[in-house]
This record gives C-alpha cells, structure tokens and sequence, in this order.
C-alpha cells in the first residue's frame, strides 16, 4: 500500500469516528464541539506520553479514551442540561482554549508542534497496516456501539427528543441523561480518534485542532446526513478525498469549498444527502422479493 | 498605580469595541432570530477592508473607514437571505440552521482573509491606525484618539440605536417581531422587511467596531476573526441570550478584565485568563446572568 493511500485511509476512518463523536450529541440538537479540544488533549497526551515517556500504543490507546471522558466530566455535567447554544459556544472556547494552551507550552513543542512520535512496531510498513488494522477495528467498534444505541430505547427516545423535548420528556424520558450520556461518548470517541491521529500524523501541530478541523467535521456530518449515522461514513471519503484531487492552487481554498457545500445542502436538502427515509426506501427496495420469470 | 490605570483605559476602550459588538449581534438575534456566529468576522473582513481602501487611496483616513462600512453593511445585506431560507413561513427561524449556516460563512471568511489578503500575512494599519493617534494626558493618565474615538462611537452608536428601538417606527415593529414574530405578522408588522433592516443596522455597526479596533490594535489577522468572535459570542450569552443592557455590563467588564490581564500577565496570557473566566461563567450560569430574552 502506497504511503498516500494509507494516510487516505487511515485519516478517513479518523475522520469518521470524529464525526461520529459530533453525530451521537447532536441526537439531541447539541453541536458538542467539545469533541475537537478532547482529540487535541488525547492526541498531545499521546505524542507527549509515547516520545518523552515511551509508553507503548497498547497502553496509550484506552488511555486516550479515558482522557476524552474524564475531560469531559468536568463540563458535560453542566452542558448536559444547557441550550444548545451555549454547547456550542462552551466548545468553541475550548477549541481556543486548548490551541493557546498548547501553543504556549514547551514540552508539547509549543507553535512548532510535536514531532518524533514512533511507529507502533519496529518495522515501519508493518506497523502502517497495523495501525491501519487497529484504527478501523475501533471504527467497527465504535458502529456497532451506535447501531446498538440506534435500535435501542435510548436511541428512540433521542429521535422523539430531537424533534420536541417536551414531548419526550411527558413519555418519562430523561432528556438530561441522555444528553449526559451522549455527550461522554462523543468525548470519548474523539479520545480515541486522537491518539490514532497521532499515531497515524506521526506529529503533531496544535493549528490543527482547530475551527477549521470544525468546519471539515460539520460538512461531512450536514452533507452526509445527521439523522443516520450512515451518511457520515459513507460522505467522509468524498468529502476529504475530492479535495485531494483538485489542482494545487484550489486546494488551499477547500475550506470555502466545504462551506458553499455545507450551505448549499442546508439550503436545498437541509437532512443531508443520506437520510432515514432513503435507507428505508433502499432497505425495502433490497427485501422486495424478486419475480420469477 | 501608572500600571492600573492605563490598563484601566484601554479596558473600557475594548469594552467599548465588545459592547458594540454584542449590541450588534443581539440586535439580530432578537429580531430576526438568527445566531449570527459570523458577526464578529463580519467585523475582521470590514478591518481588511479598511486596510485595502486605505492602501487604494494613499493611506486616506476617509477611504478605509467608508470601506469598512461599506463592506459591513454589504456582507449582512447578502447574509439576510440566506438566513432568511431557514426561516419558517418568514417569522420564525431554525436557530441550529442558523448556527451551522454562520458557522460555515465564518470559516469562509477566515479562509478569505487567510489567503486573499497580504499573502496570507497579518495587515497593519498606517498613519492614525497605527498608533492610534496622537497620546495626551497627565503624567498617570494617557489617553490616544483611538481610546477617545471608541469611547463616544461606542457610547453614541449605543445610545442612537436605543433611541432607533425606543423612539422610532421602525423600533416599535423590531420590538413586537422580537417579543412574538407571529403576533407581529398577524399585526400587519412587515417581518421580513424589519429583520433585513436588523441585518443592516448591525452591519453598520460591524463597520463601525472595525474601525474602532483597527485603531485600538493597528493590525489585524485571519486568527483575530475567531478569538473576537469566541469573546462576542460568550460575552452575549454571559449576559444572557439577546440581553442589550447585560451584554453592554459584560463586554464592558470583560474589556477591563482582558485589559488587566494584559497589564500583568502579557499578551498571550490574558486570552488564555478572558477565555478561562468566560469557560467558568458559562458553566455557572449557562442560562446567562440576566436571563435570556429568547
């Protein structure tokens, strides 16, 4: 496998379980921006833990996604119950709060990044695939964990939710658990897909974690679909990858090209291109039985 | 003391600059329902357009400040339509719509700024801007034009925009579409035609705190759009959602807070103390401390 393919690849999967941590809380109207300061924590942590410490990348994983929940127990318990505006205003200052943190910070490498992160095995090309392995067996993991919470009472509460609190709330749903609970995934979510960014970039630089980061996660959840987790995973690749194939001079403007996008689809398909009622409409179009000739 | 009070001044100076800027933004908030997040880039890009008129006319005072509010005006002009897609059957807007919308129209922006200006490079202002204008004052206080200039803008634009809600035809329709859309419409209120205004009004004065701040920084940069706008944005729910009088106490309190900080801690650090004090309000009060008028 080619080195870009693998970057490809593997950025993808990243990708998708970071949109995926934004998904879960916006179940419930919350833009968690949160998500991004929590990858940037977990993902210096990592790069900081593993060239200064030498902790192995079997340690540092699970710890990533500790770091993503236990980061996000000091202000979910409050965001939990907030407007949404406010949750995404908390995000946003933790987005900036993070980067100047880190940017100020000698032993992350301050404005210069961290670089020097090694391989998660001793030959390169093998450690590649096995990180490559890794990365997706999470985002399986991960896929499964939501499709468990979609089919379950959670899940359909969530949908009532979205479309009227009051509502859900009157059928005896804890509106606040919920969102509690849902918040803490998509932090720790985003723990993990931090430390896979790390291992994966192999360094670290603190500009990327930031609104920008924001603006590429958003597009790939609004234009894929917020009501199923589908559309992020299957519009992730598109939308990281058709950049990749624009001339030089455009692709230092992708960033508007995600924004037009994003407006557009909100503007004219505001579900996003993959909705509920597509995937019903495929799933019987697939069971429909076939007639014999 | 020397210390104290100069940080003092350019305190209530860039409380001042904030003050504007969330009477701006909750101006629109409350009568066209729109979380405008972009309104504090609004602000940015009217600043490069300050410095791209300026360096068009020979470093004229005249040209960058009818640029900047020209384009602050022209940029909400264009936004209003937009926002007003997400509004349903015109008096009732989707705030996350909204939300994402600005959101996305902000990051253009940043983007804009980062490569369409200067080669990407932070600008800097000439002549007045630079400096912010000739300094007087004792020997404790100093005080520049620019301190001066934002003090009676902020101070005047506030006050004329109270008399607009207050005293005037158009301040009447805003208030009822602000206190129930609907009502309003069912009134004979024109909605639509009162919240574009809103939409102008703000970027007037978007325009206006450009000039403000270019003045009280003498430069700006693609990276200055995000942090104002993090500070507007957390300063309004502070203060509590469309809150006029609270945002004008909180942006004023946050300017000498930051200004103190800048004082005694340096540059970086102050951000980093604004941006802590803020995290911790919002959590204590997420709901405001005057109580939100949504």
């Amino acid at each position: 496998m080619s080195l870009s393919l693998y970057y490809f690849v593997n950025l993808t999967a990243v990708h998708i379980l970071m949109t995926w941590s934004l998904y879960l809380p916006y179940r419930l109207r919350r833009l968690h921006f949160m998500v991004i300061a929590n990858m940037g924590i977990a993902a210096y942590a990592a790069g900081y833990l593993t060239t200064v410490a030498g902790w192995p990348f079997g340690t540092i994983l699970p710890l990533g996604a500790l770091l993503g929940a236990t980061t996000a127990l000091l202000i979910v318990p409050v965001t939990a119950d907030a407007p949404p505006f406010t949750v995404a205003i908390v995000g946003l200052t933790l987005i900036s709060l993070t980067t100047l943190l880190i940017e100020n910070s000698e032993i992350f490498g301050g404005t210069l990044g961290l670089f020097g992160i090694p391989s998660i095995h001793r030959d390169p090309s093998a450690g590649r695939l096995l990180l490559l392995a890794v990365t997706w067996l999470c985002g399986l993991a991960v896929a499964a964990g939501i499709a468990v919470f979609e089919r379950s009472r959670w899940g359909i509460a969530a949908s009532i939710a979205f479309v009227d609190r009051d509502l859900a709330e009157s059928n005896a749903v804890n509106v606040r658990q919920l969102s509690f609970f849902v918040q803490l995934a998509g932090s720790t979510i985003a723990g993990i897909a931090g430390v896979l960014y790390a291992f994966t970039m192999r360094g670290l630089f603190p500009g990327f974690f930031s609104f920008r980061y924001l603006g590429v996660l958003m597009t790939i959840l609004f234009v894929g679909g917020y009501t199923t987790p589908w559309g992020p995973f299957l519009v992730a690749p598109l939308v990281w990858g058709i950049p990749l194939l624009l001339p030089e001079g455009l692709q230092s403007w992708r960033i508007v090209l995600y924004a037009v996008a994003l407006i557009a689809v909100l503007m004219l398909r505001p579900e996003g291109l993959v909705t509920r009622d597509l995937l019903r409409r495929i799933t019987a179009l697939l069971r429909r039985p076939q007639k014999s000739p | 003391m020397t210390t104290l009070i100069a940080q003092l001044v350019n305190g209530v100076s860039l409380g001042s600059v904030y003050i504007l800027l969330v009477t701006g933004f909750n101006l629109v908030l409350l009568v066209a329902r729109v979380v405008h997040i972009s309104y504090p880039h609004t602000v940015v890009l009217s600043m490069y357009a300050a410095w791209y008129g300026m360096s068009l006319a020979d470093n004229s005072i005249t040209a960058g400040v009818l640029a900047a509010v020209f384009t602050g005006i022209l940029v909400n002009a264009v936004m209003a339509p937009i926002f007003a897609r997400f509004s349903h059957r015109g008096v009732q807007a989707d705030i996350n719509s909204t939300m994402v919308v600005s959101l996305a129209i902000g990051l253009a922006i940043v983007e804009l700024l980062s490569h369409g200006f200067n080669n990407g490079f932070p600008v800097s202002f000439s002549g007045f801007f630079r400096a912010g204008g000739t300094t007087f004052g004792t020997d404790v206080l100093h005080l520049s034009v620019a301190h001066l200039l934002a003090l009676i803008l902020s101070v005047g634009l506030t006050a004329s925009l109270f008399f607009l809600l207050y005293r005037s035809a158009w301040g009447r329709r805003a208030r009822a579409v602000a206190e129930d859309a609907l009502g309003a419409a069912i009134a004979g209120v024109p909605v639509a035609l009162t919240q574009r205004y809103s939409f102008l009004i703000g970027g007037t004065l978007a325009g206006v705190s450009a000039i403000i701040l270019a003045a009280l920084l003498g430069f700006a940069s693609s990276t200055l759009a995000d942090l104002v706008a993090i500070k507007a944005l957390a300063v309004s729910i502070i203060a509590g959602l469309g809150h006029l009088v609270g945002g004008i106490a909180i942006a004023l309190a946050l300017g000498i807070l930051e200004a103190l900080a800048q004082g005694y801690l340096g540059g970086t650090w102050a951000n980093a103390v604004a941006l802590v004090v803020l995290l911790v309000v919002l959590l204590l009060r997420p709901k405001g401390l005057f109580g939100s008028r949504l």
